[in-house]
């Protein structure tokens, strides 16, 4: 907006010296203060949405979304590896929990954002995108204990924090279960190769066959590292004794065990019929597997369909694959079946609802006794960590390593964990996010001058569906990436799933109501009837900043300052595009319209304490 | 997503003493930082003219001349008209008016100068009453709503101003409300640029008359174009019709409900403004039918 | 203060031969008010038709098609827009005519107040006629008496020779005390009656009235506002401002009449003592009356009695103190006014009276109400109502005569 300014005329209607001219106005109202009529002022802040509360890993979704949006495709990828280093990874097999509270739904449903991640993971690998490179060096030495998720998340984020960082693996090569546990119809070994390869161009040390077999071993990294991460994930399946005596010796196995058969091709040869235990992700792709590799498959698994924790789409994939589903239901007794295979006797269950968290105690259903023919079984139920090798020297609870909460440290000094051996929570995002909160707070250990732990922050601080402005929003039907038709995808074990195409992800992209998270709409400027709310003049370029008041006025104040709530406010933090507006506390009169015409809720009125 | 791209030149001033919120405070920031400094305005006994400043101070850079309530459009045709004499073509002339200074005393200066196609942009700010002595009834006052001189609710209904605009077959009669900032910025930009009697009611929420919350004067009269109550559209030369905004299959029960001077309604008499609503609308847009495709008959 | 008085003459100086570039014209009151507002050239004339008036407008108008008369002529639809756009034409900075009648003035009142208010030295002239209702179309001036609150100056003219000049005049005035002017002349006795009118060419008169142009006005350039609302300090200083630009008309009357005598020849003062010498008694009159007035005093001077002819002719501002010399050591006045406010009675008999309040050995005072209603008051009538005064004791009230 430019400046009108006038010459003032002089003539007889001028009033005598000191006195206030009658007729013909001097000057314009912007020398008074309404600012003093305020009950309430409106705060421009950066506030979490609910996808980057959700979201494990604390990716700040708005943002990225905002530039795939844009066609900044690299800007997008770059701001998303801030926090998550291996997004073509996550964009297949995140169970996704930031499209759980996304405030879309308000007008018809959530955004694609796993989708919108595959798309940006897989546009970086065929472009060949690096990872930036390591700000400086700390000088100092991290170990890093298992090459899955959290620890290459681990490694990654102090690799860039500038520390020296040694990986120690025990198998031969690196991923974890990305490469041993999720079937390659899910996730390709390409992709897990690719995204792994990139992120050790960074310069990071790794020793195969390299496990940290005992205390001694843990004391001695101790010793010449100047911190340990240990991200040793679970790796010992828990087994359903009561099937391996009698008829079921040697025809149990456990799914990790399978899958790992499965993914050096030599799983064939243990009969016809498969039973399946479990409801969770491993069973389904146990199941879905054996299904690739010719089996008839049943999958029994306790929960019912809609609690069983695998995700609604594996579940639906698996049925349309061909897998018998028998849920809310057990295997009771196994005893030899008449052809030479297994007879399974199984009931119908339902779960005591007063059991203790994260238990499942299931109450037969009378009369709900059936019975299944196989041939061998495979138990998916779940891993603990192999905590045995570490000794006493680690503070352990239910069977998972203690750490503290938000430093993830453990009892030992200098010693952090994360991922599936300090946590039920058994998800690839959540390991990478554990990995990432880890290296924040290894570096605050460290005393590295900028690090700060990335908080976590809560659902009822994120923007809420009551604080986006439906009106400026339109319906738009959600995109979805394309399946394979099962019959296709029993082929083998290629993707089943293909990425966005370009025009998907902008359509897609330009769904996100990028929740309390600043695009520079203007709605706050245009709709203040005070002019009150003001750009920056830094970040808006040739533009003054605050109105010039009229000659021999007061200037006018001076910008009330940008608060930015701390989602995650230190090195790693998201590149701050920010709201770059600010409010005149000489002009505005507390209305609100600014923040009730914010789409997106990064406006918020706060009580003036008089 | 929606975003707002307006070109303002600043001519309206903060420190203006409009309530907190006030619909028609934004709608004057629209309009004259549309219609630019090059601009002479006139401005009746309203609600905008203690808006537009207590002496020696105004809020509109640009000048304004503080006239009677019934001589807005008189008063602006002796501006153009001395404009012209002065050889100053390029210079705009703006009438800033209520609506009782439109629809009811200072309608027989409009109509004439309408008549007489007086070079103007004529901006009726309609907050339906006569808010600046205290909210009393106008001619634009719809039917039902209570005001401090119809407190059992208007029994009549709300002139149809632009209808009437039209029919004097001026170059441009618009209706535009704050909630569509652009439409209503586009509208001034478009009347700026021609010549001759351009005519624009703005419906402009008055957030104490109507009993609306300090943060709705958009989200209301939004509604109104939403539910068809105030559809928004344009006649050029009184035959050329457009709608911009009409109504979005939302009932205007939601309109209703935002604002306190309906808060007496009973079911029937909802029922009873929607079917006005809905004949209004269809009586519209058989119009536009009607007109369209005409050849223009001087 | 002998320079408010006119040298006494008998008549208008109808005979007098033309300076060169001047038309002389055989022309009605009305039309010669058109041709002075021609020669004062205003930019803008709003204007709305209203009997007597209409041949001021319809002249305009002719003269305007003729090309002869520049002017952007607005045909309002009330008196009410002409004078609202009058003002704020005047504002914008351009010279504004109009002229109206009775009800189209009184349709203005409001506007009136608002023009003197903003400052704006539009002139208008009045064609006095009776106000409604009833309905009638004859000579009065109580529509123009009812305005004098309104921060008008007002001239009362006795021809057409005197309105054209007058008219010219009037803006000289106007835009030098930044104050609207009112012209004010009868119909029909002034408006329609036929003389011969010397219109003085446009060099003399452009060289008697210079452009205008105001320091303040509404323009883009300066970006000054016009009307914002006012504490009550500042309106009454306003007021006063006012009052005191209206003090100053008295002096730039005087001047601006002694400057048009010596540039077109002919002057009128703003009041006229016609044969007053040695006065017993003299007639107070203004507009039309002071024509047959002047007749009738040579009548009665005729008839040996010492009679002589007060003629107002600036009633807005009164001119008190030229008034109070003017009637020094005459024992009698008669005032005889066409014109009546109920409650009051004669609007000048009563101005009279307060001008004259406190005055040392002050004259008597008649007031007589005659041709209210636009009766006829021939120089015969004057004489005898004259003779009645001379004699008869003076009451308070006006008193009607017919
Ligand atoms: C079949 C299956 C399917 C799954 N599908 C999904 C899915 O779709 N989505 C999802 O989000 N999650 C899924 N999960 C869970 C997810 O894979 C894990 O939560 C995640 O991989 C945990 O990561 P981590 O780094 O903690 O452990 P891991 O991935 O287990 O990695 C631990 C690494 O440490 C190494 N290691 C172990 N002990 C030592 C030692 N002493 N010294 C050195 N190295 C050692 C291991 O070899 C391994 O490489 C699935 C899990 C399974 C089993
Ligand atoms: C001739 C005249 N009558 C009455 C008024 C008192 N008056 C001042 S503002 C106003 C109401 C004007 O209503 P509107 O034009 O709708 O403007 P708003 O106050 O609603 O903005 C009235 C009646 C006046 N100023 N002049
Ligand atoms: S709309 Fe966008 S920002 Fe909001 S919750 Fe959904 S994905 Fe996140
Ligand atoms: S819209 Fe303007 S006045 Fe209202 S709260 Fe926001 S900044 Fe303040
Ligand atoms: S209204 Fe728009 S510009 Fe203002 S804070 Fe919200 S998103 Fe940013
Ligand atoms: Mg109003």
């Amino acid at each position: 907006m430019s400046e009108v300014t006038r010459r003032p005329a002089t003539g007889p209607a001028a009033a005598s010296p000191g006195e206030v001219p009658t007729i013909w106005t001097t000057g314009w109202t912007d020398i008074f203060n309404t600012g003093t009529w305020r009950a309430a002022t409106p705060i421009h802040e950066w506030r979490s949405s609910p996808c980057h509360t959700d979201c494990p890993i604390g990716n700040t979704i708005p943002g990225w979304i905002a530039n795939i949006r844009e066609g900044a495709y690299q800007e997008a990828w770059l701001a998303l590896v801030e926090t998550n280093p291996f997004p073509a990874v996550t964009g297949r097999v995140c169970h996704h929990p930031c499209e759980g509270h996304c405030n879309r739904e308000v007008i018809e449903t959530v955004v694609g954002i796993n989708g919108l991640e595959h798309f940006l993971g897989d546009r970086a690998l065929e472009e060949g995108w690096a990872l930036p490179a390591p700000v400086g060096s700390q000088g100092k030495r991290v170990a890093v204990v298992g090459g899955g998720p959290a620890g290459l998340s681990c490694a990654y984020h102090l690799r860039r924090l500038g520390y020296d960082v040694t990986v120690f693996e025990a198998r031969d090569e690196l991923g974890g279960l990305l490469r041993y546990g999720i079937p390659e119809y899910r996730l390709a070994a390409g992709v897990v190769d690719a995204e792994i390869a990139r992120l050790l161009d960074l310069g990071i040390e790794v020793r195969l066959g390299a496990p940290v077999a005992d205390a001694a071993e843990l004391e001695a990294l101790e010793a010449e590292y100047d911190a340990v991460f240990l991200g040793v994930g679970a790796q010992q399946a828990k087994m359903l004794a009561h099937l391996e005596d009698g008829a079921g010796a040697g025809r149990v196995l456990d799914g990790l065990e399978y899958l790992r058969r499965c993914t050096e091709g030599v799983a064939r040869d243990l009969g016809e019929r498969m039973t399946v235990i479990g409801g969770g992700s491993a069973a389904m792709d146990v199941a879905r597997s054996a299904r690739r590799l010719g089996h008839t498959v049943s999958v029994v698994a306790l929960e019912s369909r809609a609690t069983m924790p695998a995700q609604p789409e594996e579940i639906e994939q698996a049925l349309e694959e061909g897998v018998a589903l028998f849920d809310g239901a057990m295997v009771a007794a196994v005893e030899a079946g008449a052809d030479g295979g297994l007879m399974l006797n199984c009931v119908k269950v339902t779960l005591d609802l007063g059991a203790p968290a994260g238990e499942l105690r299931p109450v037969p259903v009378e009369g709900g006794e059936f019975a299944l023919a196989a041939d061998v079984i495979v138990t998916a139920i779940g891993q603990d960590p192999d905590l045995a090798a570490f000794g006493d020297g680690l503070a352990v609870e239910r069977a998972l390593l203690l750490t503290e909460p938000t430093t993830l440290a453990t009892s030992r000094a200098g010693v952090f964990a994360g991922g599936d051996v300090a946590s039920v929570d058994r998800f690839v995002s959540e390991a990478i996010g554990a990995g990432r909160r880890a290296a924040y707070s290894i570096a605050e250990y460290l005393n590295h001058p900028d690090a700060c732990i990335p908080e976590r922050p809560k659902l009822e601080d994120s923007v809420n569906r009551t604080e986006v402005n439906p009106f400026y929003f339109e319906t738009t039907e959600r995109r979805e990436r394309v399946v394979a038709p099962a019959a296709e995808r029993l082929t083998g074990f290629d993707e089943t799933i293909s990425a966005y195409s370009t025009e998907d992800a902008t359509a897609e992209a330009g769904r996100c109501m990028s929740c309390g998270f600043c695009v520079q709409c203007d709605n706050c400027f245009v709709f203040c009837p005070d002019m009150a709310v003001q750009k920056d003049a830094s970040a808006a370029g040739a533009e003054s900043a605050a109105p010039s008041a009229s000659e021999g006025a007061p200037a006018t104040a001076p910008p009330a300052g940008v608060r930015v709530t701390a989602a995650v406010p230190c090195v790693g933090a998201p590149p701050d595009s920010g709201p770059f507006y600010f409010v005149l506390d000489q002009y505005c009169k507390g209305c609100g319209l600014c923040v009730t015409e914010c789409p997106r809720g990064a406006v918020r009125l706060e009580q003036v304490n008089l | 997503m929606h975003t707002y791209e307006l070109d303002e030149q600043k001519v309206f001033n903060s420190g203006h003493n409009a309530c907190p919120g006030c619909g028609e405070a934004l709608a004057v920031r629209y309009v004259l930082n549309t219609m630019g400094p090059n601009t002479i305005g006139v401005i009746p006994p309203s609600c905008i003219a203690i808006i537009s400043g207590p002496q020696p101070y105004s809020s509109m850079r640009i000048p304004v001349y503080q006239t009677t309530l019934e001589a807005s459009a008189a008063s602006a045709a002796g501006i153009s008209r001395a404009l012209k004499r002065q050889g100053k073509h390029d210079v705009n002339v703006l009438a800033l008016a209520g609506d009782g200074g439109t629809y009811d005393i200072g309608f027989q200066a409009l109509s004439g100068a309408a008549e007489r196609n007086e070079d103007m942009v004529y901006v009726c700010l309609d907050n339906e009453g006569y808010m600046n002595t205290g909210a009393q009834k106008s001619s634009s006052t719809p039917y039902l709503a209570v005001t401090s001189s119809t407190p059992g609710g208007k029994p009549s209904d709300k002139k149809d101003i632009a209808e009437i605009m039209a029919a004097h077959r001026i170059p441009y009669v618009a209706t535009a409300t704050v909630g569509y900032p652009d439409d209503l910025a586009r509208k001034v930009a478009k009347a700026r640029d021609m010549k001759g009697m351009r005519f624009i009611v703005v419906l402009t929420p008055c957030l104490d008359g109507w009993g609306v919350a300090d943060d709705g004067a958009v989200r209301v009269s939004r509604l109104a174009v939403d539910t068809g109550f105030f559809p928004l559209y344009e006649v050029e030369d009184g035959e050329r019709y457009t709608i911009n905004h009409g109504p979005k299959g939302i009932p205007v029960e939601r309109y209703l409900e935002q604002q306190k001077r309906y808060r007496h309604l009973d079911e029937d008499q909802v029922k009873e403004i929607q079917a006005g609503v809905d004949h209004r609308w269809s009586l519209l847009q058989a119009r536009v039918e009607s007109m369209a495709g005409q050849a223009r008959i001087r | 203060m002998s320079a408010t008085v006119a040298t006494p003459r008998r008549s208008p100086p109808a005979n007098q031969a033309p300076a060169p570039g001047d038309l002389r014209l055989l022309l009605s009151g009305n039309h010669a008010v058109s041709y002075g507002a021609m020669r004062a050239r205003p930019e803008v004339v709003p204007i709305y038709p209203i009997t007597p008036q209409t041949p001021i407008a319809e002249k305009i108008s002719d003269l305007q098609l003729a090309g002869d008369f520049d002017v952007d002529l607005m045909t309002a639809e009330s008196e009410h827009s002409a004078m609202s756009a009058c003002i704020t034409a005047s504002l914008t900075g351009v010279r504004v005519f109009t002229a109206t009648a009775s009800q189209g003035l009184f349709l203005m009142h409001e506007m009136l107040h608002y023009a003197s208010g903003a400052r704006a030295p539009i002139v208008m002239v009045n064609v006095n006629r009776t106000i409604g209702s009833p309905w009638g179309f004859w000579p009065d001036q109580t529509d123009s008496l009812a305005q004098r609150d309104t921060g008008w100056i007002q001239y009362y003219t006795e021809n057409g020779q005197e309105s054209l000049d007058t008219v010219i005049q009037a803006f000289k005035v106007a835009e030098e005390v930044l104050l609207p002017a009112m012209v004010v002349h009868e119909a029909f006795y002034v408006s329609h009656a036929l003389e011969p009118v010397t219109v003085p060419s446009q060099e003399r008169v452009d060289a008697y009235l210079p452009r205008f142009d105001p320091p303040h006005k509404l323009d883009t350039e300066i970006g000054e506002s016009w009307g914002n609302v006012v504490n009550q300090d500042m309106f009454y200083r306003h007021r006063k401002d006012l009052g005191a630009a209206m003090n100053q008309v008295l002096e730039a009357s005087v001047r601006a009449d002694a400057d048009y005598k010596d540039a077109m020849g002919r002057g009128y003062g703003i009041l006229e003592k016609y044969r007053t010498e040695d006065a017993d008694m003299l007639i107070v009159a203004f507009g039309a009356m002071v024509g047959s007035a002047r007749v009738a005093v040579d009548m009665l001077r005729a008839a040996g009695k010492a009679v002589g002819l007060l003629k107002i002719k600036l009633f807005r501002p009164f001119p008190v103190e030229a008034v109070r010399a003017a009637v020094a050591g005459v024992p009698r006045l008669v005032v005889m006014e066409r014109n009546f406010s109920p409650g009051g009675g004669g609007v000048l008999h009563q101005e009279l009276k307060a001008a004259l309040y406190g005055m040392p050995d002050p004259p008597a005072v008649h007031g007589y109400l005659a041709g209210v209603g636009g009766v006829n008051v021939s120089p015969k009538k004057i004489v005898e109502l004259a003779e009645k005064a001379l004699t008869d004791e003076p009451v308070p009230d006006s008193v009607w005569q017919r």
